[in-house]
């Protein structure tokens, strides 16, 4: 009996063996088929997952979507954050990642130095001075450059980049600055002197402003240790940016004591650093206001608008393309498998019974469909890769996980194809020896 | 007697013709959809970025510099240049007009505001410094021809909320921001008594708080009023100081982004008939004397961006699709020639050359192609349909140029699948495929 079955179960693998090998050309239109079907399926899973994380990156380029800013309703004049707020948020780790910089503002008379030929301005002129910290500026692709000064002189000389600046355009025009001129921007006693070391044209409010270092504006505004407001960019989806927005609150709002004063050790520092006395100090202590994470609603809502709408193309069409390639495979395996009519005529016709018939092409099928797959998502994975490359610059991650579901949905594929078989198994053996349909 | 051949064989096997043809339908039912969705996107994405707000802004050329922060203008009362409110219909006049979706003029100035106790007839609780911004809400623009256009900054600032209903243009009705309702404890209804110092004569003026506007911006601290009233108050009839501008473009490039005026005659005809978001600036300034019309770069550089990079994606997506898909009609068409060797062999013993066994199948074949891939365009534009309704609520255009790629791919595929296997069985004797070996 166990003879039987093994003979039985070797007889079975040699059949299949040879009905897989015999015809090297149907071989390969088999797995041609299965193998584009699979390597699309596997494309597609894993440039669907990947674009629309990098989408939400692209989003950069809209500036920042959260503002963490004074608590509005405090009714405080002048209120301000204590700058530790903004490495509290930009360093700690973060749910998603989080980009950004503080930011001081205040108003400053501004009047160009004479240098050289240049004669100086007689009259000053009262514009909004923009002290930008560390870190990502968040600022390509938010303006264009009307003109820029020698990279190497600024960037080379510390001294010189400290005190560069960036002005507006509409400050430009309105003073006539160009690259190289000298500004004096005064504060009351307070002097500050800067090179104009680009002009940038925005369209917003920063067209009116005049841009420097954090350290700069704080020294000459007297307002050292504080921002006005922390501008940030928070990418990934509508609900993770929301979650973002709740984490950061939070983290705040645990801080809070410590971010209404300054300690004993700060004040002197940053009295001594921003040039202030010690009752200054207190004062600007007493402005420090609790801090409030705040959406740009036009920012974040269109966003999420767009976010939605794009990665619902993405799914639409890949469901699509997804299921309309299932269903042509399987037509095409369909139309592979009828020909064996006359295999199925002479297994029957030699003693084979339907169940046995049966498995023998479905365990045919199978194999192929494994070995298509195997091959084309492989493939499909590289292609995702490349695909990847060429739209967003960065190659898309291969996702494990793409792999094992692409090669199953293939053998499905590949077996479900197969099963018009199953019609095949009630035809009578003469009839096709005669050739007759 | 070729014709013949062929419809006989069309008619004798119906079964397995069609599910070639149903193999290729499929195959090129995905091509289509994918790239009748692929060539929509364009438009429809473009109309989706009008949620993040206009990408044009025109203020006045002779202005002083506005020192904004944080939404208050710190400029002392009726400092700074205005633009006149009946110049704004000539927007719709220009050669752009039919890409400007919505506009809004904004004049914004600093009151004091009161709550009002109707009863009693005088202001009660402690006077406020607010910023009164006035503007259209949706307001009918009569144009030269009669026609009349709805704008306001309703349409142009589509993430503004209001809980309650927007002002009625011709009453004294307003909007007020949410934190200013909460600082103030103001609710829909109460009325509010404003008081406006503009240049020697105190004007005052009732409104009564037709919503509460949630902006997630600056505006949340401010009271939003019809345009009429800001001008009243201001005492600048007919004046506005800013208009934000909501204009479908296309993406810049690097041609788009050169100065016009060093432009060659021909250059500049070509730079001003594509709608970049600079030529329309550039026509919306020649109608509006006086005026400076700058580019939001945020809101257009970020759109052109993510549009080029959604648009890169989904053709790439369409080009893998159509590879599939021509790979799985062309294995389907390489299993029809090889199922028909006997056929070949019986035409070949019966004294048909290469040529002509080869003419007859390709022949066959292409009826097929266009069979299949007309029904496979008509089933494509359906699920096109579809997944364009879906997403975006408009279906895509059916385009001709769909249905001629697609036939020709269609050919070329099935032509290229049959290629192969046709090629070997025309190499075959026909003597051992007769004997069925």
């Amino acid at each position: 009996m166990a003879d039987r079955r093994s003979a039985n179960r070797s007889m079975f693998w040699r059949v299949l063996r040879r009905s897989v090998f015999a015809n090297r050309g149907r071989l390969i239109v088999i797995l041609l088929a299965l193998g584009a079907g699979a390597a699309i399926t596997a494309a597609l899973l894993n440039l669907q997952v990947d674009a629309k994380r990098r989408i939400t990156t692209e989003f950069r380029s809209f500036g920042a979507n959260v503002f963490v800013q004074p608590v509005t309703n405090s009714n405080q004049e002048g209120a301000l954050l204590n700058q530790f707020a903004a490495a509290l948020i930009l360093n700690g780790p973060n749910p998603e990642p989080v980009g950004g910089s503080a930011m001081l503002y205040g108003i400053a008379a501004v009047r160009r130095k004479a240098a050289g030929s240049i004669a100086a301005d007689t009259v000053e002129t009262p514009v909004v001075v923009a002290g930008h910290g560390d870190g990502d500026l968040l600022e390509s692709g938010t303006f264009k450059t009307i003109e820029k000064g020698p990279e190497s002189r600024f960037s080379k000389d510390p001294w010189m980049r400290m005190a560069g600046c960036i002005v507006g355009s509409a400050v430009a025009i309105q003073r006539n600055f160009h690259v190289l001129d000298v500004m004096e921007l005064r504060n009351g006693e307070r002097e500050v002197d800067c090179a104009v070391q680009e002009i940038r044209s925005f369209g917003t409010v920063e067209d009116n402003q005049v841009g420097m270092t954090l350290r700069t504006a704080q020294t000459l505004l007297a307002l050292p240790g504080t921002v006005s407001l922390i501008r940030l960019r928070i990418s990934g989806s509508p609900k993770q940016i929301d979650h973002t927005i709740r984490f950061l609150q939070l983290k705040l709002n645990d801080n809070q004591r410590s971010l209404r004063e300054f300690s004993a050790r700060d004040k002197t520092f940053w009295a001594r650093y921003g040039n202030v006395s010690p009752e200054a100090m207190d004062k600007i202590e007493a402005r420090l206001s609790d801090a409030e994470v705040r959406p740009v609603r036009q920012f974040t809502e269109g966003e999420a608008r767009l976010y939605n709408r794009i990665s619902g193309i993405l799914s639409a069409t890949v469901a699509v393309v997804l299921i309309l390639t299932a269903l042509c495979v399987m037509a095409a395996m369909t139309n592979v498998a009828m020909e064996r009519k006359n295999d199925v005529g002479l297994m029957k016709a030699i003693g084979g019974s339907v169940r046995r018939v049966l498995r023998l092409f479905l365990a045919e099928a199978a194999l192929l469909g494994l070995a298509g797959g195997l091959i084309g998502a492989a493939i499909g994975i590289v292609i995702s890769i490349g695909l990847g490359k060429a739209v967003f610059g960065v190659a898309a991650q291969p996702r494990l996980i793409v792999y094992p579901i692409s090669v199953a949905l293939t053998v499905i594929v590949a077996i479900l194809a197969a099963y018009p078989l199953r019609r095949l198994v009630h035809i009578r053996p003469a009839s096709v020896f005669r050739g007759e349909e | 007697m070729f014709l013949r051949l062929i419809a006989d064989n069309f008619t004798r096997r119906p079964r397995r013709k069609f599910l070639t043809a149903a193999a290729l339908s499929l195959g090129m039912a995905v091509a289509t959809a994918a790239l009748s969705v692929s060539l929509d996107v364009g438009d429809r994405l473009s109309e989706e970025f009008k949620s993040l707000g206009a990408n044009l802004v025109v203020t006045p050329e002779a202005d002083s510099l506005p020192l904004e922060i944080g939404g208050v203008d710190f400029r002392p009362a009726n400092f700074g240049a205005y633009l006149p409110e009946s110049d704004l219909p000539k927007i719709k006049s220009v050669f752009w007009h039919n890409n400007i979706t919505a506009f809004a003029p904004i004049l914004d100035l600093r009151v004091q505001a009161h709550r009002y106790e109707l009863p009693v007839g005088t202001p009660v609780g402690p006077e406020t410094n607010v910023t009164l911004i006035g503007t259209w809400a949706s307001h009918a623009v009569h144009n030269s021809d009669a026609s009349s256009f709805v704008t306001g900054i309703k349409n142009a600032n589509p993430w503004w909320h209001v809980d309650g209903e927007w002002f009625d243009e011709n009453k004294r009705e307003c909007l007020i921001g949410t934190d200013f309702a909460k600082s103030q404890k103001l609710k829909t209804n109460d009325t509010l008594y404003i008081y406006a110092v503009s240049k020697t004569v105190p004007v005052m003026v009732e409104l009564r708080i037709a919503g509460i506007l949630d902006t997630g911006g600056q505006e949340n601290n401010a009271i939003v009023a019809p345009l009429m009233v800001a001008q009243w108050l201001a005492d600048e009839p007919g004046q506005y100081r800013k208009l934000y501008v909501s204009a479908l473009s296309k993406p810049e490039d690097d041609f788009a982004r050169r100065d016009p005026r060093t432009m060659k005659p021909d250059e500049l005809e070509r730079w001003s008939c594509s709608p970049y978001v600079s030529s329309i600036a550039y026509s919306i300034k020649q109608v509006l004397s006086g005026s400076d019309v700058r580019v939001i770069r945020r809101v257009a550089e970020g759109e052109g961006k993510i549009l080029t990079r959604v648009r890169t994606l989904l053709w790439l997506v369409t080009f893998a699709t159509l590879l599939a898909a021509a790979l799985a009609v062309g294995a389907s068409a390489a299993a029809s020639v090889i199922e028909r060797r006997t056929e070949i062999g019986l035409m070949k013993a019966l004294g048909a050359g290469s040529g002509t066994v080869g003419w007859l199948l390709a022949a066959e074949q292409l009826l097929l192609a266009f069979v299949g891939g007309g029904a496979g365009y008509a089933l494509g534009l359906l699920l096109a349909r579809f997944v364009g309704t879906k997403i975006f609520g408009v279906p895509p255009e059916p385009s001709l140029l769909v249905l001629g790629v697609i036939l020709v791919l269609a050919a070329a595929v099935t032509l290229l699948g049959s290629a192969l296997p046709l090629r070997r069985a025309a190499r075959f004797d026909p003597a051992p495929i007769l004997r069925g070996e």
